[in-house]
């Protein structure tokens, strides 16, 4: 576990002293703002404006955020060769895999954290309340960036960062559309193809789950706007996302042990 | 220095060979399809697909070989022979495909075998955003140094390579030289019994050289095993008791140096100084090989009668003797005969080079 730590420590420090980091940062921070421009031209309903892009900007950038660390973080390992100082050391490869991944969520803890205080530091100037439902969807983000940084570690396991970056991102868009195309499935003409995309989704972690800004999720509403979003409803969330990224983590670390370090 | 942990010294290695390399076979695929055991499976069942896919380069082939315990054991071969593949099989960085390395009587990348080893990879990068001492507490963690004893040892272990002062610079800004003395400073500090460097000395200058080289016999005295790799002879003949050459991914000599020098253990290098005239003269008479240098004449004698005959000469005619030594370029020559690469422009160019390494 002192291992672990060790490099997740050190995967944290090396992230928070990139600087591309903060440039995303800033512009989560001028988004959030921007909400408060964008809040004055509707009419009546300010907080809700702000509720929502706020809670936009901060998913869209945590996601973007995770996809940019999680892509970087075994593969410039790789390239700089520093992993020819961690593999020979006396800890097993799924300790380094492990390690990355902590390190990388205590980033995005921090990071996630930052831009939801800014958020709601926003929303308070505007007049409106930090009401227990936006901590339970800003918590839900959370989980989500957390799952797509293991789908980012995996494909980054064996992967350029660009294929990496490119298929985590589609994995994202897919996993937030699966209601509307598991709609969809019926309605396709030839057999193969839905079978072929019923597998699709069954591997695509349904991401819409952790998007709760007004969206029907399997067949129950869930909305911030009134109290719909349960505890139950974020527990199960919850577990889904940590049994799902469990998974890709332990996949990951299939395909990590017997690679060649070249 | 620093001391020995009682699990260590505890211990009880049994044999004597502390690595043994057995029958050793990697091949590395290159081009469309770089996932080892996928090609591996096409390469068998459909060959000629598998050509245009895919590239094949035999890095190692049916290598053996044992280091045994407290020496200095260098791998010697040309660029490409496939020292750093070996390398890295034995630190459990990249697999074989055939063969097997021990290390302890253990596998490569087990913690057992892991944890008596420390390694210096060839051309070390770093995590440049680190300060020296972050980079070795990371280290530190990483071998379970405990935490209460860190700071103690790094600082021993940065005051031994010679960093005390660099020990706040971030590492991108550290030079070459100073990156090698990191590298070897990570590769210490959890005390190993067993050193692996791969071309520890290569891109240094001469100043630099010796203080590794330096380090390396300090290893020895406190009874740790060395194998280290090197394309440049003169680290090997300095510092090595015993040597593999390899060339093309297979061993083409192992022994001890004065085994591998035993033919030519007559051969001497005699300079001698004195007036322009008397050495022309006693160049034109030697019936051996002699040539002027500057101000300076050197004579090779291939036996101890013809060294003492020269000699008495020389001191005859008021000429003083310079230096002599025995001619160890012969190592070269063993090694040009032993990799195949004997080309006399060749030899004569690593020759020179030799020579000022060794005007260090
Ligand atoms: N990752 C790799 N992919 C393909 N070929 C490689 C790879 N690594 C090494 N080789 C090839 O294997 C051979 C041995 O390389 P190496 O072990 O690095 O030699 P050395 O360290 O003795 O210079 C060379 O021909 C080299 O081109
Ligand atoms: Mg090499």
């Amino acid at each position: 576990m002192r291992k672990i730590s060790a490099i997740a420590v050190n995967t944290f420090r090396e992230a928070i002293r990139n600087k591309i980091l903060y440039a995303l940062l800033f512009f989560a921070v001028a988004l959030i703002m921007a909400s408060i421009v964008v809040a004055r031209l509707s009419l009546h309903e300010e907080i809700r404006v702000i509720e929502d892009l706020g809670l936009a900007a901060t998913s869209l950038f945590s996601v973007l955020i995770a996809v940019f660390v999680g892509v970087n973080l075994v593969y410039k390992e790789l390239e700089r060769k520093t992993v020819f100082f961690i593999i020979p050391k006396p800890i097993y490869r799924w300790e380094f895999l492990w390690g990355k991944l902590i390190g990388t969520s205590l980033t995005l803890a921090v990071l996630v954290g930052f831009m939801a205080l800014v958020f709601f530091g926003v929303l308070m100037i505007m007049g409106g309340a930090v009401r227990v439902v936006l901590l339970k969807a800003i918590w839900l983000y959370y989980v989500e960036v957390l799952v797509i940084s293991t789908v980012a570690l995996f494909f980054s396991s064996f992967s350029s960062p660009f294929l990496s970056g490119l298929f985590t991102i589609l994995v994202f868009v897919v996993g937030r559309l699966t209601p509307d195309i598991e709609m969809f499935i019926p309605r396709m003409g030839d057999e193969w193809l839905k079978t072929f995309t019923q597998a699709v989704m069954y591997c695509i972690p349904d991401l819409n789950l952790f998007n709760v800004s007004g969206a029907l999720v399997a067949g129950e509403w869930v909305s911030i706007h009134g109290e719909f979003v349960t505890w139950l409803y974020v527990g199960k969330a919850t577990a889904y996302g940590l049994i799902y990224g469990g998974i890709v983590m332990f996949l990951a670390m299939v395909v990590f042990r017997r690679r060649d370090f070249v | 220095m620093i001391s020995v942990t009682p699990a260590q010294k505890s211990e009880k290695e049994g044999s004597e060979n502390i690595i043994n390399v057995n029958n050793l076979h990697k091949t590395f695929v290159t081009g469309f399809l770089p996932y080892g055991r996928v090609s591996r499976v096409l390469w068998k069942t459909w060959p000629r697909g598998a050509k245009v896919l895919s590239n094949r380069v035999e890095a190692v082939k049916g290598l053996s070989f044992s280091v045994r315990r407290g020496e200095i054991f260098g791998l010697l071969g040309p660029n490409g022979a496939g020292k750093t593949t070996t390398l890295k099989i034995m630190m459990g960085l990249i697999f074989q495909d055939k063969g097997e390395i021990q290390l302890f009587g253990h596998k490569p990348g087990s913690l057992q075998a892991k944890k008596r080893t420390g390694f210096l990879p060839e051309n070390p990068y770093f995590y440049d955003y680190l300060r020296a001492e972050e980079f070795l507490s990371l280290v530190a963690a990483l071998t379970g140094i405990p935490r209460r004893e860190r700071k103690k040892r790094i600082h021993e272990m940065l005051k031994r390579v010679g960093l005390e002062e660099a020990v706040d610079r971030p590492l991108r800004k550290y030079s070459k030289g100073m990156l090698q003395r990191i590298g070897l400073a990570q590769a210490l500090l959890c005390d190993p019994l067993l050193v692996v460097l791969d071309e520890p000395l290569s891109g240094l200058d001469p100043v630099g050289r010796k203080e590794i080289r330096d380090i390396i016999r300090g290893l020895k005295k406190e009874g740790k095993t060395v194998l280290f790799s090197s394309h440049i002879l003169s680290d090997v003949e300095m510092l090595c008791d015993r040597v593999a050459i390899m060339s093309k991914g297979s061993l083409r000599h192992i022994g001890s140096l004065d085994e591998l020098l035993k033919d030519d253990s007559g051969t001497m290098e005699m300079v001698l100084n004195g007036k322009k005239e008397v050495l022309d003269e006693l160049l034109e008479k030697w019936e051996g090989s002699g040539e002027r240098i500057g101000e300076k004449a050197r004579f090779i004698t291939e036996s101890a009668e013809e060294k003492d005959r020269l000699l008495k000469k020389a001191l005859e005619k008021g000429l003083s003797l310079e230096s002599l030594a025995p001619r160890r370029s012969s190592l070269e020559e063993i090694f040009m005969s032993k990799t195949g690469t004997i080309d006399e422009k060749r030899s004569g160019e690593s020759q020179s080079k030799k020579k000022d390494e060794k005007e260090e």
